[in-house]
């Protein structure tokens, strides 16, 4: 599915991601963790586009991405969330799925009827998203007057909506309570029955230990370890890491 | 035609010592910019409109005619005060083109004010005395007394400048401030009066750019503050925004290419130039001859 | 009579102006130059009617897609140039125009008569309409018809998704771009449509005036046009409309008694607005008579 092969980025000499390699298969949900500053959201952002790699590649089964334009990523089935929200404040909640909905997912339309149509289709389709995301009843809402919560999960929705086989989640927990974490987790696998991959970035080790399949951690931008959940609780290097040994 | 080489040596010449005045505007937007992240279009207006004062003081009142250039700096620099209380003291920092609008607006007001009070006819203004009948030649080039003396107050200032930001407190401050601007905040910099005082500082060195543009040409009007604001700023951009020595070089350079060009194409078309220039450097390098990424967001 | 018609193709001009420059603001481009496109579309479409003699609607077609054609290489550079940047190279653009027709001799003989564009002197005797018998108030209807037109186009616009797709990468372009939007598209397409809308404007002015100079195409227009969408507001078209139709009806006409004080105003008029409204006028409460909050309607 995702393959990333020994990428590496320098901001002004400094390595923020250093020969990383890891790859997500089809139907998974992995988690990358790591203290702060250890390259994370930048492997996030690289494999996004918003900057290229200068060094190795990443690829979408098996199609190499890592020269695309970051709104053509999206067209190969990459989506994403972000750390900090970033939402179409001034925009209604299902503006905000449909700028963000792609051309085949409602094939049947043409090119003139995608931008300046306003079918029942396109509608029906933002409808089931925002229903499937907890926000059916906030259909006409302006995004910017959504509680924190509602705005991650609109956030979830208009990532879910350019239908991609990848998604990234960018710390989806941070800021919530222990109510909202379990509500979290729950709307993760609920991604998974959609058939889609997940790779999470995440901090709360709550929702990372009890939701992926696979973790990976970083530090200083290199892997150090990468296993399953119980193993990654045990392994030394790890808690050194944690513990700022490393 | 039959222009020479000499011809064109001493256009660039003539042109270079002028474009002091440029360097010294586009120092004052690279100022404000370096500090706030923000253009203060109103500046070009705020300094003729002090050159205005220190005439219309100096008339009233019978001074002699030297104390304009005093005059002049302290009242850009306190107009200066006021633009930045009403377009910039209390819009949001992250507001950046509400105060670029409402520094144009400012621009218009101080411009329209100098109409209105002027009933638009340009005024005499008194020319640099014995400087401006002085004239050196070396060999075949001529160098005019005036823009030479303009040329010499534009470095000293600029080295005043320079000598602020870098070896005093307040500059210290002030690039405290346009660098991290919370942690700034946190180490009890005061942000608004270290603001005004680069509103202040870069506000002087408008006023005696005002002057000594309005004096190298004899008259001062109005219709100098536009294109004086735009060669500023196209100063500032090729310069780097937020870079003094690129501002600097870029406004000799501008100077130096508007003369040239209106040796060899006419004062119809010359600005076209200067502002072709800005597209190359638009085109070619983006953040300017000193600048950093900052601008490219 | 005249004095009110005149006055209402003022309000025509600067609205069509106006809403060049709000279909840019949508995708968060402050562009100073569609004082700039306004121009190539006055000279252009007064070129076609005086010099090839063309139909005043042809002429004002192809003048406004010699002006988008400007726009949309204006476009390209201007996509990777942002905020700040984007306003000082497009106040240059409108400079480096001005300061081509402020230099531009095209003179023919025409039964008798030597027209075309003069130079510093203008281009006068663009009279296409006075030639061919349009009365004033047609004149005035035909220049409103453009103006609903292009106000209902904008408006359908919000409507559909192009609204919403512009909307959001003037509210935040990495968002768009993860979105899946194709910013090149989006933007470029955004400056060649106000360049389109401003050209018209420009056809329109020069031939309803018969004359136009490069004093008419000045720093202080470009800023009008994009004053009017700023201190009217983004919400919807009407912010425009109503801001050009306060400042060019109220403060510059209704004011008449006010003689040259009225210029300080509309400086002061965007210091205050910017200060203490900086969403617009039309989200001052006493102005508020448009919907209160924007709801995805059908």
């Amino acid at each position: 599915m995702l393959n990333i092969e020994n990428i590496g980025k320098n901001f002004g000499g400094v390595k923020a991601v250093d020969d990383l390699t890891f790859r997500v298969d089809k139907g998974e949900i992995v988690g990358l963790i790591g203290p702060n500053g250890s390259g994370k959201s930048t492997t996030i952002n690289l494999i996004c586009g918003v900057f290229p790699v200068d060094l190795g590649s990443i690829s979408v089964d098996d199609r190499n991405i890592s020269k695309l334009p970051t709104h053509e990523r999206v067209a190969s089935g990459i989506s994403r969330t972000f750390q900090n929200i970033r939402l179409f404040k001034e925009l209604s909640v299902w503006q905000n799925v449909w700028v963000a909905l792609q051309k085949d997912s409602y094939q049947s339309l043409g090119w003139m009827q995608e931008w300046f149509g306003n079918s029942k289709i396109q509608k029906e389709r933002i409808k089931e998203i925002l229903v499937f995301s907890g926000l059916g009843d906030r259909f006409d809402d302006l995004a910017g007057n959504l509680s924190f919560g509602e705005q991650r999960r609109l956030e979830l929705a208009r990532a879910i909506a350019s239908k991609p086989k990848l998604v990234l989640l960018d710390e989806p927990a941070a800021g919530m309570n222990s109510d909202e974490v379990a509500d979290l987790r729950q709307r993760i696998l609920d991604l998974r029955e959609l058939g889609l991959t997940v790779l999470l970035v995440e901090h709360v080790m709550e929702l990372v230990m009890n939701v992926v399949d696979r973790i990976v951690v970083l530090n200083f931008g290199k892997k150090i370890a990468e296993g399953n959940p119980q193993d990654i609780q045990k392994n030394i290097e790890v808690q050194k890491a944690y513990l700022g040994g490393a | 035609m039959g222009i020479g080489f000499i011809d064109i040596l001493q256009s660039l010449i003539d042109g270079i010592l002028f474009g002091s005045i440029y360097a010294l505007i586009g120092l004052g937007f690279t100022l404000i910019f370096g500090a706030m992240e923000k253009l203060n279009m109103a500046y070009a207006a705020s300094s003729i409109g002090g050159a205005y004062v220190g005439l219309g003081i100096a008339t009233l009142f019978s001074l002699p005619l030297v104390l304009i250039f005093f005059i002049g700096p302290i009242a850009a620099g306190l107009l200066s005060i006021l633009v930045y209380l009403v377009s910039f003291r209390l819009i949001p920092a992250s507001n950046h083109l509400g105060s670029l609008m409402a520094s144009i607006g400012a621009l218009f007001f101080i411009d329209e004010v100098i109409i209105h009070e002027t009933q638009g006819s340009p005024l005499t203004f008194p020319e640099l005395g014995i400087f401006s009948e002085a004239y050196f030649m070396l060999g075949d080039l001529g160098f005019r007394g005036d823009l030479i003396f303009i040329m010499i107050f534009g470095l000293v200032s600029m080295g005043v400048i320079i000598y602020l930001l870098y070896y005093t407190r307040l500059g210290l401050a002030t690039r405290a401030v346009s660098q991290q601007n919370i942690a700034a905040r946190l180490c009890g910099i005061p942000i608004h009066a270290t603001n005004i005082s680069t509103f202040v500082l870069a506000g002087i060195l408008g006023g005696f750019a005002g002057c000594l543009a309005a004096a190298s040409v004899g008259v001062i009007s109005p219709l100098l503050t536009i294109p004086i604001t735009i060669k500023g700023l196209v100063a500032a951009v090729i310069g780097g925004l937020g870079s003094i020595r690129g501002a600097i070089i870029a406004g000799l350079l501008i100077g130096g290419v508007e003369n040239f060009f209106l040796l060899v194409r006419g004062v119809n078309e010359r600005d076209i130039y200067v502002f072709l220039l800005l597209f190359v450097f638009l085109v070619l390098r983006p953040n300017g001859l000193f600048g950093n990424e900052i601008s490219r967001d | 009579m005249e004095f009110y018609l005149g006055i209402l193709q003022t309000i025509g001009f600067h609205t069509l102006l106006g809403l060049s420059a709000y279909l840019l603001l949508l995708t968060g481009q402050l562009s100073m130059a569609q004082v700039g496109f306004f121009a190539i579309g006055a000279y252009a479409s007064g070129i076609l009617t005086v010099i090839y003699g063309l139909h005043i609607f042809l002429a004002l077609g192809v003048g406004a897609v010699t002006a988008s054609f400007f726009a949309f290489l204006v476009g390209f550079p201007a996509l990777r140039i942002k905020g700040l940047m984007l306003v000082i190279a497009t106040i240059a653009f409108s400079e480096i125009v001005r300061l081509y027709f402020f230099n531009l001799r095209w003179r023919i003989e025409k039964g008798g008569v030597e027209v075309g564009p003069d130079g510093a002197q203008g281009f006068r005797e663009i009279r296409y309409f006075a030639a061919n018998g349009w009365e004033p108030y047609q004149i005035v209807s035909f220049i409103w018809i453009v103006v609903i037109l292009v106000i209902a186009a904008l408006w359908w616009l919000d409507r559909v998704k192009v609204g919403s797709v512009l909307r959001a990468v003037g509210e935040d372009e990495l968002a768009a771009q993860s979105s899946g939007v194709n910013l090149t598209i989006v933007k470029v397409s955004a400056m060649t449509g106000g360049g389109f809308i401003a050209g018209i404007a420009g056809g329109l002015y020069a031939h309803s005036t018969t004359y136009v100079d490069h004093n008419s195409f000045t720093i202080l227009l470009a800023t009008f046009a994009v004053a009017y969408p700023i201190l009217g507001g983004l919400k919807n078209v009407f912010g425009t409309l109503f801001a050009v139709v306060f400042i060019q009806g109220i403060l510059i006409e209704g004011l008449r008694f006010l003689g040259d004080y009225r210029n300080l105003l509309f400086g002061l008029l965007i210091i205050i607005v910017m200060n203490f409204y900086p969403k617009g006028l039309i989200n001052i409460p006493i102005f508020n008579f448009s919907r209160r909050t924007k709801k995805g309607d059908t």
